[in-house]
C-alpha cells in the first residue's frame, strides 16, 4: 500500500491509503465519537456521531464511511463538530423512550456514555414518546425497541458474521423498527439461529438476555472483532 | 417455514390462475434476488396488495431473507401489506387541490361513506387515500378514480362519481 500525508487536527500524518479517516484516527489516539460502528462488521454512517470537516468539503462527512485521500485537511474537534455531536446525541435520545434508571444497560451503555462525553444535561427537542414494543416472544433474549437507536449493528452481525439474515429493517424515517422475518415474532423466527451475538453487538439495552435484571448486563462488542480476525485467519 | 409455504403455496397454486403471473415473471427474471422489486411490482399489479402467502411464495424461490423482503415491501410506499379495496379513491391534497376544496370533497366521503383516508370499506368495496400532488393542478380538486383523474369536482359529483364505480 501506498503511503499518503493527511493532516488531522494540525497534525502531520502519514498513512497507508484505501483506510477510512476513523481507522486513522483510531490508530493515532484521536478521539472520534460513534455509535453505529462495530469493529468486525461493515460501516454504514447511519449515527451521524463519527463527522468531520474536511477542507474545501462543505458538507460534513462521516469518519467511517469516507477514505482518507492525499493531503486531506481533516478537523475532528472543532466547535461545530462539537455542536453537531451535541445534537444528535439529543436526538438519540428524544427519538425512543431512553430511561436509564430502569434499563438492564445502566452503567454500561454505550449511548449513556455518549450522553456524558458530549456533557448533555438536557434535552433541548420534544421527546417522540412512541408507543413501543417488547418483544418478549424468544426463550432466552428481548428485543425492547425503547431502547433501540437504530445504529442496525444487530442487523450486520446477524447477516454478515452469522450469516442468519434474521434481522432487518422495516418502514423508514421515524417510524423504522428491527424487524425479525416477516415482522413475525423474534421467538416464531425461522432463521434466527439463537446465537446471541446481536446481543453483544448492540450497544444499549437494546437487546439482552432475559435471565438479568436492571444494571446487571454484561456486553462484550468486541467478542465480533475477535470472531472475526480468526476467521481471516482461517481458524 | 417449509410446511407452512409448502402447504400455502400448494393452495394458492389450486386456486389462483395470478400466481402463474408471479411465477413467470420470476422465471423471466431467472429467480435473482436482485429482480426482487420488479416481481414485487407484479404481485402488487396482480392482487392490488402483497398477501402474506405470495411473500413468502416470492422468498422461497428467490431464496431470500424473510426479513429482506419485508423491508423491502414495508420502504416502498408503492407496496401494500393491506387490501385498498376494490375500487380507489385517491384524493389529492397537494396545494393546489388544498385550495381549491381538497379537505371539503374528503368530509364529503368521510360523511357518505364513513371511511377516512387510509380506511378500506367494511366490505372491500372502496378504499379512501391521499396523495401529496399528482401533477394535475390545473384540475384541481383532482381526485383518482382507480386510475381515472377526475377534475374540477365539487361535493355532489365525488359521490356520484363513487357510487357509480361501486354500485
Amino acid at each position: 500500500m501506498q503511503n499518503i500525508t493527511i493532516y488531522i487536527d494540525d497534525k502531520k500524518l502519514e498513512v497507508e491509503s484505501g483506510k477510512t479517516i476513523l481507522e486513522v484516527c483510531r490508530n493515532n489516539n484521536i478521539e472520534i465519537l460513534t455509535m453505529c460502528h462495530l469493529e468486525g462488521v461493515l460501516d454504514v454512517g447511519a449515527c451521524r456521531l463519527c463527522l468531520v470537516e474536511i477542507e474545501g468539503v462543505n458538507k460534513l462527512l462521516s469518519a467511517c464511511t469516507t477514505k482518507v485521500a492525499a493531503n486531506m485537511v481533516i478537523r475532528t474537534s472543532t466547535e461545530r463538530i462539537k455542536r453537531y455531536q451535541r445534537i444528535t446525541t439529543e436526538l438519540l435520545f428524544a427519538e425512543r423512550n431512553h430511561m436509564c434508571s430502569v434499563c438492564v444497560a445502566n452503567g454500561k451503555c454505550e449511548l449513556q456514555n455518549l450522553g456524558y462525553k458530549v456533557e448533555m444535561d438536557s434535552i433541548r427537542y420534544p421527546r417522540l414518546f412512541p408507543q413501543c414494543e417488547v418483544d418478549t416472544s424468544h426463550s432466552w433474549y428481548v428485543l425492547d425497541h425503547n431502547r433501540c437507536i437504530m445504529c442496525t449493528r444487530c442487523v450486520r452481525v446477524c447477516s454478515e458474521v452469522e450469516g442468519a439474515f434474521n434481522w432487518s429493517v422495516k418502514n423508514r424515517g421515524y417510524q423504522v423498527r428491527i424487524i425479525s422475518d416477516f415482522n413475525t415474532p423474534w421467538g416464531e423466527s425461522t432463521t434466527c439461529t439463537s446465537c446471541g451475538k446481536c446481543l453483544h453487538a448492540c450497544p444499549t439495552g437494546a437487546l439482552w438476555p432475559k435471565a438479568i435484571v436492571q444494571g446487571q448486563l454484561d456486553k462484550k462488542p468486541e467478542i465480533i472483532e475477535e470472531l472475526m480476525a480468526k476467521r481471516k485467519m482461517g481458524l | 417455514m417449509s410446511t407452512e409455504i409448502v402447504s400455502s403455496e400448494k393452495e394458492i397454486q389450486n386456486t389462483d390462475p395470478r400466481i402463474k403471473l408471479i411465477a413467470a415473471k420470476m422465471k423471466k427474471e431467472n429467480y435473482k434476488a436482485d429482480a426482487l422489486i420488479e416481481i414485487l411490482h407484479t404481485a402488487q399489479n396482480a392482487y392490488g396488495y402483497l398477501p402474506m402467502n405470495i411473500l413468502k411464495f416470492i422468498t422461497k424461490e428467490l431464496k431470500l431473507p424473510p426479513s429482506r423482503v419485508y423491508s423491502t415491501v414495508s420502504f416502498y410506499h408503492f407496496f401494500s401489506l393491506k387490501s385498498k379495496g376494490e375500487h380507489t379513491c385517491l384524493v389529492c391534497t397537494g396545494t393546489a387541490c388544498y385550495v381549491k376544496g381538497a379537505l371539503g370533497l374528503l368530509d364529503e366521503i368521510e360523511h357518505k361513506f364513513s371511511l377516512k383516508p387510509g380506511q378500506v370499506s367494511a366490505d372491500n368495496k372502496l378504499g379512501v387515500q391521499v396523495a401529496r400532488c399528482i401533477g394535475a393542478c390545473g384540475l384541481a380538486p383532482a381526485v383518482v378514480l382507480d386510475d381515472e383523474v377526475h377534475g374540477k369536482l365539487t361535493n355532489e359529483m365525488i359521490t356520484d362519481s363513487i357510487n357509480a364505480k361501486i354500485k
